[in-house]
């Protein structure tokens, strides 16, 4: 233990190398990271951290390391309920505590704790035993992937008070300009494909139903939000199609054209019908702000 | 001569604002003074909870609390995050922005925890010119607030009243003083509340903040979960005496009761005011004797999305 002033930079450094080490109070402060900072001695830590009348040193810096994980864990559980129950508290609260030291939070905010907790899944994911298809870890970073984006555009930017298109303004565009025009969606429009039917699976799951994880099958969605309720619609392939195209800003025409190919062998009358139909519907949804 | 509360209105008594009790007092508008938030839940916010706070804004008075600040942080200030804070500040109408003296992190991490700092004229010198800094850039009353703390620093060189007091009085800046945390923090370091209260200068107080806690006996952790016990109440008349009373508000974070409860709990302060009243008894008489784990101290909260 060196007796040389210690400056407040290294006091920091030091305290949140040992507070956030995963092995608590003393392998954080044995932790080579802690030692180069300040050197200390096994049992030394009284040389930093003054000791009260009822606890230790190490007990007392304890108590920021004990709630530095359970706080974060407990966030990590509001974020991803779904995925919690799905996996049980224990292998959740497994995952959620190594994607912490992976990813620890570096924002101001709370809301962007979980953002790379679909990655770290896909990151992690075990090696495929043989004779399985090693797909299931699919499930997990479907799931988390619905939930964090549930999150995304419940507080994200939306179009409460806003003018929408209406049905009566889709109606009235010159037909002449239509496959040249182009549909402003609202920001809170998003399109997710999954490998996992999670969103039925959410939606059990939500219902207090205990629901064994499905098997691999394609699902797409999209999420919006009125009203600031965020609102889940499953989608087909030619639907998904569409509107990814038109949140890419293409034209009307390009839309038709690319649901056209993902409808495949639907004939013309039965994919006019749908458009006109799947229009109808999302407009009510407010999915458009505008057409020009 | 500094006038009392640096001249800053006494709004009376006032609750943090919690998303649980959103729909409550949109619908019963109760005649609360006034509402604290905690700013990190609302800078950001695009969807209901800005629109809910833009509501109550329109008709209570609004502070704003924040819990990432880290001004004794040797990290640089994140001044996207105090351009956003201003922004909610003069969206909101606030009167004034607090935070805490504490540091949230180094190396670009948040631990998303209020950590201590070590009494030193280092520590003093890096805080006080932060202050100034965060002060001309808010350009709106800034108040700091005394956390609850865990430890102490053998490298401290002054009682965490003297670093108070000389970082008010430097940096220019007014106090925001955590009664529940006074008792908290002097409990755990085996000093004395009510002279940490009374050393202060009290001119610079311009609010005050009362909580319940939970007492493990050996220490107590500041849960805020909980009524506020006697003793606490005790050092807040000598508080309100001293200052001769500021801004009052009761933070309520874990096993949140309806809001009539936690309503009902600030008003209680009205006793502690007039010097000569009797004292009740029926307030919490024993510290609560909390089971070990129970809960975790949150400086933010995470808002259940609305979802069909």
């Amino acid at each position: 233990m060196s007796g040389a002033p210690r400056s407040l930079d290294v006091v920091q450094r030091w305290f949140q190398a040992v507070v956030t080490h995963p092995g608590g109070v003393e392998g954080g402060a044995e932790s080579a990271e802690a030692q180069r900072l300040i050197h200390l001695q096994r049992g030394e830590l009284e040389a930093v951290i003054r000791r009260s009348k009822s606890l230790t040193a190490a007990e007392r810096m304890a108590i920021y390391a004990n709630a530095y994980y359970a706080r974060l864990l407990e966030c990590m559980e509001a974020w991803f309920p779904v995925l919690k129950s799905a996996l049980g508290e224990e292998v959740f609260n497994a995952f959620a505590f190594e994607y912490l030291q992976r990813y620890p939070s570096q924002s101001y905010t709370l809301d962007r704790l979980g953002e790379n907790f679909g990655r770290f899944l896909d990151e992690t994911r075990p090696e495929a035993e043989e004779g399985e298809d090693g797909s299931w870890p699919d499930f997990l970073i479907d799931l988390a992937t619905l939930e964090w984006n549930i999150h995304q555009v419940f507080d994200g930017p939306g179009v409460e008070f806003q003018p929408l298109l209406t049905a009566e303004a889709l109606q009235a565009f010159p037909a002449e300009r239509f496959a040249e025009a182009r549909l402003t969606p609202v920001p809170c429009l998003r399109l997710l494909s999954f490998r996992y039917p999670v969103n039925a699976y959410y939606t059990a799951a939500r219902q207090g139903e205990e629901v064994p994880p499905p098997g691999p099958a394609p699902e797409r969605i999209a999420l919006s939000r009125r009203e600031f309720v965020v609102r889940r619609y499953p989608l087909t392939a030619p639907q998904y199609a569409l509107l990814e195209k038109v949140l890419a800003g293409a034209t009307v025409g390009e839309v038709i054209a690319a649901a056209a190919e993902a409808a495949g062998g639907l004939d013309d009358d039965a994919l006019a019908a749908g458009l006109q139909e799947w229009f109808r519907l999302w407009v009510a949804e407010g999915f458009f702000q505008s057409i020009a | 001569m500094t006038p009392p509360r640096l001249g800053h209105s006494n709004l009376g008594l006032g609750v943090g604002l919690r998303s649980v009790h959103f729909d409550y007092i949109l619908k019963n508008q109760p005649a609360v003074d006034w509402f604290e938030v905690i700013s990190e839940n609302f800078v950001d916010s695009q969807g209901r909870p800005r629109y809910v706070l833009q509501q109550i804004a329109e008709r209570y008075p609004i502070v704003l609390h924040g819990v990432s600040l880290s001004i004794g942080s040797t990290d640089p200030l994140d001044f996207e995050y105090l351009g956003k804070l201003k922004r909610l500040a003069r969206e909101t109408g606030a009167e004034w922005i607090s935070d805490h003296l504490c540091w949230t992190g180094v190396l670009g991490r948040n631990s998303h925890d209020l950590l201590p700092v070590p009494f030193t004229e280092e520590t003093l010198k890096h805080v006080v010119e932060r202050v100034r800094t965060v002060q001309d850039f808010l350009e709106r009353p800034f108040v700091l607030e005394n956390p609850s703390s865990y430890v102490t620093f053998q490298d401290s060189t002054m009682d965490e009243w003297e670093f108070v007091t000389r970082m008010a009085e430097e940096a220019d800046c007014g106090l925001l003083l955590d009664v529940n945390n006074v008792y908290v923090s002097s409990f755990n370091h085996d000093t004395d509340p009510d002279r940490f209260i009374r050393s202060l200068p009290h001119e610079r107080i311009v609010q005050f903040h009362l909580a319940g806690h939970s007492n493990y006996t050996q220490y107590i952790i500041d849960t805020h979960d909980n009524h506020v016990i006697d003793p606490v109440w005790e050092l807040y008349r000598t508080a309100h005496q001293l200052t001769g009373g500021v801004s009052t508000l009761l933070e309520w974070d874990a096993n949140i009761p309806p809001f009539p409860v936690v309503h009902e709990e600030v008003l209680k302060a009205k006793r502690f005011m007039g010097e000569h009243l009797p004292k009740e008894g029926e307030e919490e008489r024993e510290p609560a004797l909390a089971a070990s784990g129970d809960t975790v101290f949150h400086p933010l909260h995470t808002i259940r999305p609305e979802v069909e």
